[in-house]
């Protein structure tokens, strides 16, 4: 199956900090996969690089054959993206954001796929109210609207679930469990280990910056063990050593 | 009371020293009292042509405008801390989460400002001439004098740009009626044959000191003070403010720009915040205005039409900081999802920076047209626009898409001077020379087109995750 992602021994420090130490990473067309790793771990950072928001310190990385460093804008053009903290220009609207964002990104008669995500996203209510007056969940669905709206092969989110009800959690996850059996790819970022363990068909553990541990879901079931306990388990022996 | 005021004297610090470290930083007032010890020593070949008391003039002017320009920061510092840092926010805007009242918060602000930016701009400028005086035969006592008044000065400056953003925001027909009265009042006054600016009262001070001055302009410090903080009114919380859409026309009407949807983007924050109205006013006609009187002082020690080009040249590099009007919304990060590069958003500030060029332009053939040297219109119009292209030209190639926050890098103040200040004094000079001379300031479109290019290289280069 092909790679959508593939890192390798990507670093990023910061001055003295090691964000991200040498990872080796390969991501499969299709596969809906989970970074974990505690607060700090290097997730954000990782995400950050592979779209091309940062540049690496060391190693490589393609994202859909594409180097990140190399051509980080066309990068940005073929995958959607939510950061984890970013919010959407304050004195826009939201559906005038997502009409910028269509003309940025050169898509076509927006205002029915707009319609569909605000009816969806159950928030057409906020279509004409400033992003800057909107509710945290409200502009975490715009996100999740601006990121999915031109269909990308890959989109990759930071903490997906972050700000949304139990409502919306749930139609949420099953959007991203549809999204893959198209054979479209999703890589996300979380410390919620209970929503990886239910969506993701594989995972990572990072941890102080480093790769822990890859593989997928399915080998840990076949063994009878659970995400949160692996993960618990894996992070503290690397605590102590 | 006085641990709001000491944290957001720390918070303040932080904020300017956490973008470009700390030394960097703490080198400014440095730089300050540097410019100043050593230009003091200018000031007797200067007083040649240029009586020190139309130096102090000019001096006074600066800080004047100093206070207007942090004034006018501090009043959008929440808008632009979010924008650059995310969720942070400034503690000048917690009365939600702090058992204060929103004035009480406020007066804590205003003073603030006022130590912070003292310590940051005025006492190193006036320890440098005090410094020097015994060299250049001031007496000591004169110098230090200029430390108070140049702090008035500063300070009517802050006070008088809260004063009429607070009177702006309570209610608009006063505000407009205000300026109407000041209008008129700085017309009768010039009626008269007198200059307004020689009622200034920092200057009336400074040329001849008396405690009625003193006293008169502390109390019109305090009732500007009094007065700002009784109408402040902040906007209520949770309020929900619903648009209809404008970016889609807009775009049509910019489709020739490059990369217009951005540029409407910009034009729809800049009406929607404001700042459209607000910064043509307090950051750009009201200093330009007091610039005016000022200069015109000095409109013996110079050939008949020099004023108006001095004029041009000095709204040129004002209007250059337009380019902070289009950026101070935005960092990278609201952009770090999309298919867009550093080099583009650069590009398309510029464009919308372009469009405000209308703005500086009207202004310097209105003066023009006011002043008597209609003939020079056309010369002045160019010499101002070209001067801003080339200073905004320089800005984005030293400071990318942070001019408001770089501005206090050591480094890009003191490279940004030297370029922008010897093109300045060369044009001045040869339009001094002949009027139509100014015309060769066209080419500054070619040193500008270089910056720009190497603007965009620079900054693509640099890890936009920055800031």
């Amino acid at each position: 199956m092909t790679r959508v992602i593939e890192a390798c021994d990507l670093s990023k420090a910061y001055g003295d900090v090691q964000a991200v130490d040498h990872v080796t990473l390969a991501v499969k067309e299709g596969a809906l996969f989970g970074l974990l790793g505690p607060n700090g771990s290097g997730k954000t950072t990782m995400i950050r690089m592979l779209t091309g928001q940062t540049r690496p310190t060391g190693g490589e990385a393609s994202v859909l054959g594409i180097d990140v460093v190399k051509d980080p804008v066309g990068v940005r053009k073929r995958v959607g993206i939510i950061p984890e903290q970013e919010t959407p220009p304050s004195f826009l609207t939201a559906i005038e954001y997502l009409k910028f964002v269509a003309a940025v990104r050169k898509i076509p008669d927006i205002g029915k796929k707009a319609d569909w995500w605000f009816d969806f996203l159950d928030f057409a209510d906020k279509k004409d109210v400033l992003c800057k007056d909107l509710s945290r969940g409200t502009r975490q669905k715009l996100m999740f609207t601006q990121a999915f709206i031109h269909e990308p092969a890959l989109a990759l989110i930071d903490e997906p679930l972050i700000n949304f009800d139990p409502i919306m959690q749930d139609l949420v996850k099953d959007y991203l469990a549809d999204y893959v059996k198209k054979g479209r790819t999703i890589f996300i970022s979380t410390h919620i280990l209970e929503v990886a363990e239910e969506i993701c068909s594989e995972f990572a553990i990072l941890h102080k910056g480093k790769l822990l541990h890859a593989g997928p879901i399915a080998e840990l079931k076949e063994r009878g063990e659970h995400l949160p306990a692996f993960f618990l388990s894996l992070v503290r022996k690397d605590h102590h050593v | 009371m006085f641990e709001l005021f000491t944290s957001m004297v720390r918070e303040e610090w932080r904020v300017h020293s956490t973008m470009f470290g700390s030394l960097s930083f703490a080198l400014f007032p440095f730089l300050i009292f540097g410019i100043a010890f050593m230009g003091s020593f200018l000031i007797p070949l200067v007083a040649k042509t240029l009586p020190v008391g139309n130096l102090s003039i000019i001096v006074h002017a600066n800080y004047l405008m100093l206070g207007l320009m942090v004034g006018g920061f501090g009043m959008l510092g929440n808008e632009v801390m979010n924008r650059r840092f995310g969720q942070a926010s400034l503690l000048a805007y917690s009365a939600r989460s702090l058992p204060l009242s929103e004035r009480n918060i406020f007066a804590n602000f205003v003073v603030k400002d006022t130590v912070y930016y003292f310590f940051l701009w005025v006492f190193p400028f006036a320890f440098g001439y005090i410094l020097a005086s015994p060299f250049i035969h001031v007496p000591l006592a004169s110098a230090l004098f200029l430390l108070l008044t140049l702090t008035l000065s500063f300070l009517f400056g802050l006070c008088g740009v809260f004063f009429l953003s607070t009177v702006y925001a309570w209610s608009k027909p006063i505000f407009w009626l205000f300026l109407l009265l000041l209008g008129i009042g700085f017309g009768g006054i010039m009626a008269t044959g007198m200059n307004p600016a020689l009622l200034f009262p920092p200057l009336l001070l400074h040329d001849e000191f008396s405690w009625t001055n003193l006293l008169l302009s502390c109390i019109v410090l305090a009732c500007l003070f009094i007065v700002s903080l009784r109408l402040f009114n902040p906007e209520s919380v949770g309020s929900e403010k619903k648009y209809k859409d404008s970016f889609t026309p807009l775009l049509q009407r910019l489709s020739a720009l490059p990369n217009s949807p951005l540029a409407a983007k910009d034009m729809i924050d800049l009406y929607r915040s404001g700042s459209m109205i607000g910064q043509t006013i307090f950051s750009f006609i009201v200093p330009l205005v007091v610039i005016w009187f000022f200069l015109s002082l000095l409109g013996r020690f110079f050939p008949p039409h020099a004023l108006l080009f001095l004029y041009a040249v000095t709204t040129g590099v004002i209007a250059s900081t337009m380019y902070t009007w289009v950026t101070m919304f935005d960092n990278f990060g609201p952009y770090a999802c999309l298919p867009v590069a550093v080099s583009t958003l650069i590009t398309s500030k510029l464009a919308t920076f372009t469009i405000l060029q209308i703005i500086p332009a009207v202004f310097i053939a209105v003066v023009a047209g006011l002043s008597g040297e209609a003939a020079y219109l056309i010369p002045a119009v160019v010499l101002g626009i070209a001067v801003s292209f080339y200073a905004v030209s320089i800005m984005a190639w030293l400071c990318g898409l942070s001019p408001d926050v770089l501005v206090y890098d050591v480094k890009v103040l003191f490279v940004y001077l030297i370029l922008v200040g010897i093109v300045i004094t060369v044009f001045s000079a040869v339009s001094f020379l002949n009027p139509y001379y100014a015309l060769g300031a066209v080419i500054l479109a070619v040193p500008a087109w270089i910056f720009v290019q190497k603007a965009k290289v620079r900054w693509d280069a640099v890890d936009p995750a920055g800031f």
